[in-house]
């Protein structure tokens, strides 16, 4: 029996140790402003959970006194067990008074938490509710402009590719991914056809969502059987919508096996490390000025809702302290690639810029899947009808009137 | 779609699986359930991972996975056997426990560049159509899993110490009575069974996956799953674990279908469903019936193809009187 007590007790001792050590761990501190960061997966995850965290540590770096509260992977998966409105009261008790929640899986339930303290500014990033006017005054949103990056990585993609198929990594469908899709297409295809000399409609791009943000076993399709399977399929280019590398580790490990096969990760600066040598570059998140801005807004008490969606610089795309979006070159690039590429680049910050001669992808005319019209000839799209991916999205008073988001047409893959 | 790379990405994901279910299967032919699969496969991935990110050397980091595997196994078998516990509660607690470690434990290696085992195609083979890249164009953790089972196959159906693996599975009263120590012979089989296990979680990261993402929970459930689909026959083990990979590469497919819309969740659902449905097949004697309607001639075939049965004694602890 005693034995049997032992080792229940040394069992009971790991497992108890294993729960509290992944519990936020954070002191309040006297003055300085204290913010907590919710992120949808981890700290390290090379993508997108990793860009945010490493914007925390920027404004601890730049706000003297600041001190960030981490809650890494927050989700159905791992943590079933806790809800946002758990997180965001541990957070408030610690002296938080400003929260981002860094996923759109936090969109819905960001606003119904932060009625209940309205003391406490709340960001959610990717949201769009304070567009709407429709979330309480405490919250606000902002995202990056990255449709240019993705409109970068397409190009990079269909600069080099042989087989003239791509295969997109998608995560979950909803309108920002739909519109980071539609930005990779046209990037992709401009490209194909003005600097390879290509017809575009050759140009063979499909999207295959795995069904959230990563992988999540018995939940999701398997982002390594999906980028597999498209290289199996004849596509020779991976881009990676999603927070983790996979695309790039399949794409990495099958040129190590010896096929001409290259990778476009995302989301984070570093995302092409696990395999650089066929990597063709990163559109990564810069979330560090907003953050910033945002907490001395709020330190400041000159915090006020908004929602934003932030630019590249476009005179210094990968400047730490001002770019919202920016692109790291990859070595998979040849010389000659990379040059082009910068051209593409220069092209569409003359167009950001509404300089004569500048390139903008989001003119008509444009189809969407199911054969609707997206724009017109010539119609240039507004910012919300990129946003929502739809053509009534300036027409709609409220987010249930805008018809639901479409994949271009030309791209192989679902909308729905 | 291109079959061939189809069904080669299929022989190469279910590699894991197909190690894992025949090491649990050879573990429950000699009586013993180890259930921490999802635990071990974890912590012997992210093992195999941190092995060869500190040492460079992937035998050794085969070794430590296999070591990790194997000592999960002998915590399951020391205590059913020498502490009495019952084991399904052991092996439940150690997979949540290891699953746990593994994410723990693996913090510093998690989501970095490993190492992966070298593409050994075997020539001439390799360039046979159809057949040569499916089967002998991968590496030899690969080609492992594919030999294994036949080994398993050949070690319990026609070795004599496989006939006493059975017996002391399905009647260690009867095979200690003619003399087969079956206590320390199930160490010996659960041990292996656990190392096997281990080398599927190597299998994973330092081929399949490639590293260590910490997202391989789920996997050793579907391997214990389709032990009882495979109704603990090798050759069925395996061509579970095919199947439900290959289910899986459909539902990729599927989701641009038009006409299908199957939704991946479904999909991931289907090894439950199958084990369920196997099981209650298994029980019912429906399997039997249709043993009774099959045209003499095949009878003996079909009969053994059907035969279904776990091992007796599964489960249970053995105590010498």
């Amino acid at each position: 029996m005693f034995k049997k007590l032992c080792v229940l007790a040394v069992l009971v001792a790991l497992v108890a140790g294993g729960v509290i050590s992944a519990t936020p761990q954070a002191q309040a501190q006297d003055d300085g402003l204290i913010f907590g960061v919710v992120l949808v997966g981890p700290k390290d995850d090379h993508g997108w959970s990793e860009a945010h965290y490493n914007a925390g540590l920027y404004v601890e770096e730049n706000l003297p006194g600041s001190k960030m509260l981490l809650l890494e992977s927050l989700n159905a998966a791992d943590r079933p067990e806790t809800t946002l409105e758990q997180v965001v009261e541990g957070m408030v008790e610690q002296g938080a008074q400003l929260i981002l929640t860094t996923s759109a899986d936090f969109e819905v339930d960001t606003p119904v938490v932060a009625e209940s303290y309205p003391d406490v500014v709340f960001v959610n990033v990717s949201g769009d509710d304070a567009f709407w006017g429709i979330a309480p005054e405490n919250v606000g949103n902002f995202m990056g402009q990255m449709e240019y990056g993705e409109m970068i990585a397409g190009c990079a993609a269909a600069l080099k590719t042989q087989t003239g198929s791509l295969g997109y990594v998608g995560p979950l469908i909803d309108p920002e991914t739909t519109r980071l899709v539609n930005a990779t297409y046209l990037g992709a295809r401009y490209c194909y056809e003005n600097y390879r000399g290509m017809d575009p409609n050759e140009l063979t791009f499909g999207v295959t969502w795995i069904g959230f943000w990563f992988n999540i076993p018995g939940v999701t399709l398997d982002p390594t059987d999906v980028s597999s399977k498209f290289l199996d399929d004849g596509a020779d280019v991976l881009i990676s919508g999603i927070d983790t590398t996979e695309a790039l580790v399949v794409a990495g490990q099958r040129a190590a096996e010896g096929e001409a096969v290259w990778a476009v990760p995302y989301d984070f600066e570093g995302g092409c490390e696990e395999a650089p040598d066929i990597c063709l570059g990163v559109p990564y998140f810069n979330w560090g000025p907003a953050y910033l801005k945002t907490a001395q807004a709020v330190a400041d008490g000159t915090w006020v809702q908004s929602w934003e969606w932030n630019p590249p610089d476009w005179d210094d795309l990968n400047n730490p302290d001002t770019t919202a979006v920016g692109y790291i070159m990859g070595t998979g690039l040849s010389d000659e690639e990379t040059a082009t590429l910068e051209e593409f680049i220069a092209a569409l910050a003359a167009g950001a810029k509404g300089e004569e001669g500048g390139l903008n992808l989001f003119v008509g005319p444009l189809n969407f899947q199911d054969g609707s019209v997206y724009l017109e000839e010539g119609e240039v799209a507004t910012p919300a009808q990129i946003w929502f991916a739809a053509r009534n999205a300036d027409e709609a008073e409220t987010p249930e009137d805008v018809n639901p988001p479409q994949l271009l047409e030309g791209i192989e893959g679902t909308s729905e | 779609m291109d079959v061939t790379s189809t069904l080669r990405g299929i022989v190469r994901s279910a590699a894991p699986i197909v190690i894992a279910g025949e090491g649990e299967l050879i573990t429950e032919r000699a009586g013993v359930i180890n259930l921490s699969l999802d635990g071990s496969i974890m912590l012997s991935a992210m093992t195999a991972h941190a092995v060869v990110r500190e040492t460079g050397s992937l035998p050794q980091a085969v070794l430590a996975a296999m070591a990790v595997g194997a000592a999960i196994a002998f915590i399951v078998v020391f205590s059913s056997i020498a502490l009495k516990l019952n084991q399904v509660a052991v092996g439940f607690v150690l997979t949540i426990l290891c699953a746990d470690l593994a994410i723990f434990l693996g913090k510093p290696h998690f989501n970095k560049p490993g190492k992966e085992m070298p593409a050994a195609p075997i020539p001439i083979l390799e360039d046979i159509p159809l057949i040569g890249p499916v089967l002998f164009k991968h590496n030899l953790l690969i080609y492992f899993s594919l030999v294994l089972i036949v080994l398993v196959w050949f070690y319990i159906y026609r070795t004599r110490p496989g006939l006493t693996l059975r017996s002391i599975g399905d009647q260690p009263e009867a095979a200690f009575v003619r003399g087969t120590r079956v206590q320390f012979w199930r160490y010996v089989y659960t041990l292996a069974g656990g190392a096997l296990v281990g080398l599927a979680g190597a299998t994973y990261s330092l081929s399949v996956k490639l590293g260590w993402k910490e997202d391989l929970s789920g996997e050793g459930w579907i391997a214990l799953a389709i032990v009882i689909f495979g109704l603990w026959m090798p050759w069925r083990v395996a061509l579970g674990a095919y199947l439900i990979v290959g289910l899986r590469s459909v539902a990729i497919d599927l989701q641009d279908s038009e006409v299908i819309d199957l939704p991946a969740q479904i999909v991931n659902m289907l090894p439950w469903f199958l084990m369920i449905i196997t099981l209650m097949l298994a029980t019912s004697g429906v399997l039997e019936k249709m043993v009774r309607f099959t045209p003499d001639r095949f009878k003996p075939t079909v009969r053994r193809f059907l035969r279904a049965a776990p091992p007796r004694a599964l489960g249970t602890t053995f105590e010498k009187h």
